[in-house]
């Protein structure tokens, strides 16, 4: 993911839906036979793709929330993103 | 993972306009009064508070019930993820706008064939162009699309120009799925089973689309398993993550499970999901491992495919607990030899037997 696409802004794929699963608890991406169980890193950065935050905007507020280095969150949210971007449930408005 | 129902399959009718020689619903459908849509509407939720996440809304052609707005209402009220599987006959640009607006989630449109005349003549229908008209109502109401196309020996050729049209149609999914031979497609297995030759092709040319689309579009390839050394991990294990609703309100442990002689199933009519699943005698009967024959017993792959799939074993062997005879391991595994070298020794265009529909009610 290049400096570029920090300035797009993720959205979750219209096939995807987040839930959180009744019966777990967990966070859970839905989508056409498939489902995603979201660790609490993944969720927290999903539940802010939401079309007008930008990748940067998404990372701040989480390092200042975590009180981590914006250096390692970058790199958390950069490849979680790059993940769900290659399953094909994100997509990146520019 | 915990022992839990993630999909149920809604089978809301068995009536269809189209003929496919494969068709996935019994040979002979079981007799009795389609589920109202209170019934179906209960039958959500009591899905979704036993776990279920994900909903199929199939049959035959769900769009014959007249009632279908209100079961997707009802599903979306459940909280379920909606797929509706349809032949794509009857979704017109009002209808499919109509549905996302009641919360439908996706739908998977079933093609025959990349063009029209075969397509046609696969589905015993003039079906091709209105899936493809319905295809673009679709996606122009901003539903997420699926095809579905299910691969046999008169059109694995076809495979590039299938994905070409997937691609066109704006697909995000396309499932390519080999026949696989149940009910309608045992029937027609004469006509239906590629040589292996066309087969392997099909594989190569699946896995190059794969690779190419990768991030585009999802292309999935479900494998002919007569062909394979291996059995299919059939419903990731019996009675382990999928329900299925028959149009009469049978609760089976798999799409094709009345097939298997002998099994009764409980009905939603009269006990509750819940119930059914985790009590009643036909959920528990191959759950586990304790019902293994040899050689699954004490292979390490049982974890893995789940001794296979009940039905096959039942279809091909008469015995339902048999190990799969698709196993290269299974002693009755000369069963599958023969029947690809029977079936393919004369490859031949003989024609197949268009399944007929029950009426819709």
């Amino acid at each position: 993911m290049s400096n570029r696409d920090l300035n797009s802004r993720p959205m979750l794929a219209s096939h995807v839906r987040l839930k959180t699963d009744p019966v777990s608890g967990d966070p859970v991406l839905l989508f056409p036979e498939g489902l995603l169980v979201l660790n609490a890193t993944a969720h927290e950065i999903v539940r802010r793709c939401d079309g007008e935050s930008t990748v940067a905007e998404i990372i701040r507020p989480l390092a200042e929330e975590f009180d981590a280095g914006e250096e390692v969150v970058r790199n958390d949210v950069l490849e979680n993103l790059e993940q769900l971007r290659a399953q094909n449930l994100l997509v990146f408005l520019e | 993972m915990k022992r839990r129902p993630y999909v149920l399959l809604a089978e809301v009718t068995y009536g269809c306009p189209l003929h496919c020689p494969y068709c996935s619903n019994p040979v002979s459908s079981p007799a009795g009064l389609e589920l109202e849509t209170s019934e179906w509407k209960r039958v959500f939720q009591e899905a979704a508070r036993l776990g279920v996440l994900h909903l199929g809304l199939s049959g035959g052609e769900p769009l014959l019930r007249r009632d279908l707005p209100d079961l997707v209402a009802g599903a979306r009220a459940a909280g379920l993820y909606t797929n509706l599987i349809t032949s794509g006959i009857g979704l017109d640009p009002a209808r499919a706008r109509q549905l996302r607006t009641l919360g439908l989630d996706s739908v998977q449109i079933s093609l025959q064939a990349d063009e029209a005349e075969l397509g046609d003549s696969i589905a015993g229908a003039r079906a091709h162009q209105r899936k493809l008209d319905a295809a673009a109502a679709v996606t122009q109401a901003g539903l997420p699309l699926s095809l579905n196309l299910v691969l046999h020996r008169h059109n694995l050729e076809r495979l590039p120009a299938i994905i070409s049209l997937a691609e066109s149609l704006g697909a995000q999914r396309l499932e390519l799925a080999n026949v696989q031979f149940y009910g309608w497609a045992w029937l027609n297995r004469e006509s239906l089973l590629p040589s292996r030759d066309q087969a392997q092709a099909a594989f190569a040319r699946a896995q190059s689309a794969r690779e190419r689309l990768a991030g585009r579009m999802e292309v999935v390839y479900v494998l002919p398993d007569y062909f394979e050394q291996r059995p299919k991990p059939c419903m990731q294990g019996w009675g382990e993550r999928y329900l299925t609703v028959n149009p009469i309100g049978q609760v089976l442990p798999c799409p094709n499970a009345t097939s298997i002689p002998g099994l009764e199933f409980e009905n939603v009519r009269k006990q509750s999901l819940e119930t059914i699943w985790h009590e009643s005698a036909s959920f528990n009967l191959f759950r586990g491992e304790a019902w293994m024959p040899w050689p699954c017993r004490e292979c390490p792959e049982r974890h893995r495919d789940f001794g296979g799939c009940r039905c096959q074993a039942a279809l091909l062997t008469g015995d339902p607990s048999a190990t799969d005879p698709v196993c290269s391991l299974s002693p009755r595994h000369q069963i599958v030899r023969n029947i690809i070298d029977a079936e393919t020794a004369g490859l031949d265009g003989s024609s197949w037997q268009e399944r007929q529909n029950p009426s819709a009610r």
